[in-house]
């Protein structure tokens, strides 16, 4: 082993922290012989000589008498050894004795966090040790429940208490077959994952949350905030029909679904342009009428999540392909339950089609923050004047629901008026 | 020489039993008990190479090589004399400080540093030298010495040619704790083959012996029921003829017996202490002049037993033990923390050994 | 701090607010009294008790033979007499000879009378490892205590504190078992002495070492500096760890406990005594009774290895340190 050339100030005395040296008994250029007395320090306990651990040539004293040294710290150098022993990196100190504390920092108090009360720990001495790449202890191995039992932290289960999802219908996503709290929280949004409890009368109860939950918030909100007025129209639209059948035929429309709901939605488009103060909202809060840029069309669809409303954005700029393209999409990703909640954000004016239901028309309830909504019934074969006779045409109420705050009777008429008007001659889009 | 101070308080007014004077010469009647030149000769080696392996074990303490050390220095004729006297079969027990005995019993430098070092709990093992680790709770290890003997007499029963006899060496302030007194009783009440050899070197840390006990602790061993006596504990040849006395009686079937060698403890009680607090440096120097190996030294000069080649010879020996035990103490290596869990019982259990495996992957997992 | 005191706060040292904290209970009430080995000219092997034996006579400071059980048997009888008696065990290992007197009388004198008996008696006991000591010297046997009814048991982790505590703990009624942390005895700071002011925390009480959102450890005498080190590492990790400081061990603070984990939902315990029936074990059998739905991970402990204390160059492996703690929190987080 080695012969210690820099020789640190030891604990003498069972956990001592540090020493006050008195006096020395030697000075750089000394020769000493082992055991030869060093130094007098002052204890916490006791005065101390320390006498010297090897034979040689006093190189440096690093300590003077009054200083107060940490134990640890190197006191004294042998041999040619001149250097600072901090400044010497190859030479490492010499380990400290068993036992040793930190040495304290000095200028301590800025360095010490506050505490409630006392001490704070000094940041200077305190670091992880360097660990080898990969030596994350490993968790012992988890154990299933046995049985069938569903595998979920307690966190997980009060949550899925709290949403009244039974474990056992969840589909775990997790480590180790575990059931997150994600999926805990995606059940609830299913409706056939809903708990429904029956009692012992025929009476079904079922928690009102998810969707339908925000549904039903958003309707109360706009029905006792905006106040509606519902005008209704019922037009002939054979030429629409006959329209869509030769658009069929076109080459460009080739692989598109064709249906009235396009058409309305376009003569709608053109009803807005006209009439751009429909496409608008009342902002309360900010005491302003806000004038909508783009038409976001909101088509109202029947998800298996509920009625969801995804819009089309800037649908103004569409031309009719692209038009029969979005809504097409529009419907599949409803009926697939894949609406984004982008889709179903900013929407400016909605129609909604009761039509496939077999129904004419209604009141519908505005989509909060719009100005207008368009309810489309269904086409059915009327006797209607056709050219001042009695013929079987195909006619089609549509109702229009507007916030009387900021659309008088006069607007919310011409907009319905002129989407009845091109529905009725969709020659005259050719116009304007 | 003058007598420097007033004897201190605590020194047994009835006379010590002592054969060989500060001065070195022999008393009355002790030529008949005293052995030959080279009986002696060995006996104050023993003690000389004793005093220095204790002052390296101090220096090494001092120079952070041992975390602890708790001197005997003054107290090595009570313990070269007493050991030297019993057979090397007679198992001994001792308390912390018997580093001379440990010597005599040829317990090496390395394993008698081991534990004040901190790589070992006790650094030897027992049945090579006889002599059981060291007890740092107090008093604890003259109910074992008692048990012991116990198992000797039941051997004994059986073989009539065993006729060890157990050792136990205590001191002053441990005669307070109830082992020591239950020990007393409980081997005089079964006649166990044990011989109490007490040490009052008079401090118990910074407690003197008075405050201890009231009566001289070896009238309260009679009190027990043991055959006592008492000793200069720093006359070595007095010390070794009432050790072998009392180990034939012993030997003999005589039942345990009691021994109070009047010593002084010449430096604090270890390297945490400071016993300038608590004691008068008068008494410590009253001490000094009735140093153990002083008067040796002095009774082989005197007689001639011992020239200058013996003397050299030995500060050679005691120089190169010096330098033996540094070299020793810093060779000794941390053992593996893994050894502690094996050696927690004698199969180990299936947590420990998980818990052992757990410990080993986390030390290696650093880099 | 409150602000009925006027005294300017001093550097001290664990071992001088203790013995300040002795000085200030002997000053206010004439039946303290202080014994045990070596306390008196020697003022104590860690020096706690230094001056107090010439301030107040060797009648109130006394140094007693060698033998524990002596020292808490006679104390016992001094508090029957009316005296409130502050013993000193010399360390840890050395209690075991005395575990009779404390377990089966100190604990349970006011149980077996009915109420009526008083035994007012505290027993100061440095413990713990970390100091390079040989055998016996670096003991945690506080379970064995807290394992016993009828005592009341603490340990002190700070100067500020010990001062208080020892005082609150000597005016108790209740016998308690004071346990000091060897290796923090020489650790200094600001403390203001003088008498525990009223709005100062119940014995009974852990203290909020650190506040924190992420995980709470739960830590007592030497190894609430472990965490509070850990604690700083741990921020530098972006984890935010809350240290509490349990002071009492039996009574425990529960409800701090709870209140923390509910907050955080992961815990770790961290004790120098060995883990298996150990202190942490209760502590997380209570954590888990009372926080269970919210817990997202089993509650840690790190604690000494299930083996003796070993040689004292392997006790910083045997010992909690702050890799150990962080691990430990790492592992609240793989669950």
């Amino acid at each position: 082993m080695a012969e210690p050339r820099r020789f640190t100030l030891p604990d003498v005395g069972e956990g001592l922290t540090e020493a006050e040296i008195v006096t020395w008994h030697v000075k750089a250029g000394d020769t000493v012989a082992v055991n030869d007395l060093l130094v007098e320090v002052e204890t916490a306990k006791s005065l101390v000589e320390l006498p010297s651990p090897e034979a040689g040539v006093i190189a440096r004293l690093h300590a003077a008498e009054g200083d107060t040294v940490p134990v640890g710290a190197v006191i004294v150098s042998f041999g040619s050894d001149t250097n600072d022993p901090d400044d010497d990196p190859d030479d490492p100190p010499a380990p400290p004795s068993p036992g040793v504390q930190a040495p304290e920092a000095p200028a301590v108090e800025e360095e010490r966090q506050s505490v409630l009360v006392g001490y704070g720990p000094s940041r200077a001495t305190v670091a992880r040790r360097p660990r080898k790449p990969g030596a994350a202890a490993e968790l012992p191995a988890e154990p299933v429940p046995a049985g069938g039992r569903p595998h979920a932290t307690p966190p997980v289960r009060l949550r899925a208490r709290e949403l009244g999802v039974d474990l056992v219908t969840v589909r775990p996503t997790g480590a180790h077959g575990r059931i997150t709290r994600g999926d805990v929280e995606a059940a609830a949004r299913v409706a056939p994952g809903e708990t429904t409890a029956t009692t012992a009368t025929t009476e079904t109860r079922t928690a009102i949350k998810g969707v339908r939950k925000a549904t039903a918030e958003a309707m109360v909100s706009s029905a006792f905030t905006a106040p509606h007025v519902t005008e209704w129209v019922t037009v002939d639209v054979t030429d629409s029909l006959a329209l869509l059948d030769q658009l069929r035929a076109e080459r460009g429309f080739a692989g598109v679904r064709l249906t009235p709901l396009l058409l309305v939605l376009r003569a709608t488009l053109s009803a807005l342009r006209a009439h751009p103060e429909m496409n608008a909202k009342w902002d309360a809060a900010a005491g302003e009428i806000v004038q909508y840029g783009d038409v976001n069309l909101g088509i109202a669809a029947a998800t298996p999540r509920g009625l969801l409303v995804p819009n089309i954005k800037a649908a103004q700029r569409l031309s009719t392909r692209e038009l029969a393209d979005a809504l097409g999409e529009l419907v599949a990703e409803a009926r697939e339950g894949k609406t984004p909640p982008a889709r179903m954000a900013k929407g400016t004016f909605t129609i909604t089609n009761i039509g496939v239901f077999g129904v004419d028309g209604g009141t519908p309830i505005l989509n909060p923050g719009e100005a207008g909504i368009l309810c489309v019934g269904r086409i059915v074969r009327r006797p209607w004047e056709h050219r001042g006779e009695i013929a079987l045409r195909s006619v089609c109420t549509l109702s229009l629901s507007f916030d009387h705050r900021l659309v008088d009777g006069k607007l919310g008429s011409e907009v319905l008026a002129h989407i009845g008007r091109l529905l009725s001659q969709p020659s005259l889009a050719l116009i304007g | 020489m003058t007598e420097a101070t007033a004897a201190p308080v605590g020194v047994d007014a009835a006379t010590p039993r002592r054969l060989l004077g500060t001065d070195g010469t022999l008393l009355p009647g002790a030529a008949d008990v005293v052995g030959d030149p080279e009986t002696v000769r060995g006996l104050y080696r023993d003690m000389v190479l004793a005093r220095h392996f204790d002052q390296e074990a101090h220096h090494l303490q001092r120079q952070g090589e041992l975390g602890l050390w708790l001197s005997c220095r003054g107290q090595e004729a009570a313990q070269v004399g007493s050991i030297r006297a019993l057979r090397p079969d007679d198992h001994v027990f001792p308390s912390y400080r018997e580093h001379a005995a440990a010597l005599c019993r040829g317990i090496s430098p390395s394993e008698l540093l081991a534990q004040w070092r901190g790589t070992a709990h006790g650094g030897w093992n027992p049945d090579d030298h006889r002599m059981h680790i060291c007890s740092l709770v107090l008093s604890t290890q003259l109910l074992h010495a008692t048990g012991y003997a116990l198992g000797v007499a039941a051997d004994r029963r059986r073989d009539a040619t065993v006729d060890e006899i157990v050792m136990c060496y205590f001191g002053d302030g441990a005669a307070s704790q109830g082992d020591a007194n239950e020990a007393l009783n409980w081997s005089a009440v079964t006649g166990a083959p044990v011989l109490f050899f007490c040490q009052n070197n008079q401090w118990a840390i910074s407690t003197p012996s008075v405050a201890q006990s009231r009566t001289p602790l070896h009238v309260r061993a009679e009190g027990f029921g043991l055959r006592s006596t008492v000793v200069d504990g720093n006359d070595v040849l007095a010390v070794h003829a009432a050790t072998a006395a009392a180990a034939e009686r012993i030997r003999r079937g005589g039942g345990p017996e009691f021994i109070e060698a009047l010593t002084y403890r010449m430096a604090g009680h270890s390297t945490s202490d400071d016993p300038g607090r608590y004691r008068d440096s008068g008494e410590v120097d009253w001490w000094a002049e009735r140093d153990p190996l002083t008067r040796v030294r002095r009774l082989l000069d005197v007689r001639g037993w011992a020239g200058e080649e013996f003397h050299a010879a030995l500060d050679e020996e005691a120089m190169a033990l010096a330098e033996g035990t540094r070299i020793a103490c810093r060779a000794l290596a941390t053992p593996p923390l893994e050894d502690v869990f094996r050696a927690t019982l004698v199969e180990e259990t299936a947590a420990l050994r998980a818990e052992r495996e757990r410990f080993t992957a986390w030390k290696e997992s650093f880099a | 701090m409150s602000a009925a005191s006027d005294v300017a706060a001093q550097t001290l040292t664990l071992g001088a607010a203790l013995g300040a904290g002795l000085r200030q209970a002997m000053a206010a009430d004439d039946s303290v009294v202080l014994l045990g080995e070596d306390i008196g000219a020697l003022g104590g092997v860690f020096r706690v008790t230094d001056g107090l034996q010439a301030e107040f006579g060797a009648d109130r400071v006394f140094d007693t033979p060698l033998a524990e059980s002596g020292i808490v048997g006679t104390a016992i009888g001094l508090a029957l007499r009316g005296y409130r008696p502050v013993c000193e065990i010399q360390f840890d290992g050395f209690i075991y000879p005395a575990f009779d007197q404390i377990v089966s009388q100190l604990a349970k004198l006011r149980a077996r009378s009915g109420g009526r008996l008083s035994v007012p008696v505290t027993i100061r006991v440095p413990c713990g490892g970390g100091i390079g000591a040989v055998e016996h010297h670096s003991e945690s046997n506080e379970a064995y205590f807290c394992h016993t009814a009828g005592l009341r048991v603490v340990a002190c982790a700070s100067p500020a504190d010990a001062h208080w505590m020892i005082q609150q703990a000597i005016s108790c009624d209740d016998p308690v078992i004071f346990y000091e942390p060897k290796r923090r005895y020489w650790e200094k700071a600001p403390v203001v002495t003088g008498p525990v002011p009223a709005s100062a925390p119940g014995l009974d009480r852990a203290r909020l070492a650190r506040s924190g959102s992420d995980v709470t450890v739960i830590a007592y005498g030497p190894t609430v500096r472990v965490a509070l080190d850990a604690a700083t590492v741990a921020e530098s990790e972006n984890r935010s760890l809350e240290v509490i400081d349990l002071r009492s061990l039996s009574p425990l603070d529960v409800d701090a406990v709870t209140a923390s984990v509910c907050k955080t939902g992961r815990a770790v315990v961290v004790h120098e005594a060995p883990t298996f029936a150990g202190l942490g074990a209760e502590i997380a059998t209570e954590i888990t009774e009372r926080c269970f739905p919210v817990l997202e991970a089993p509650v840690q402990r790190v604690g000494g290895w299930n083996t003796p204390y070993p040689p004292a160059r392997t006790e910083e492996l045997y010992l909690p340190d702050l890799d150990r703690v962080l691990d430990a929190v790492d592992a609240t987080y793989r669950y």
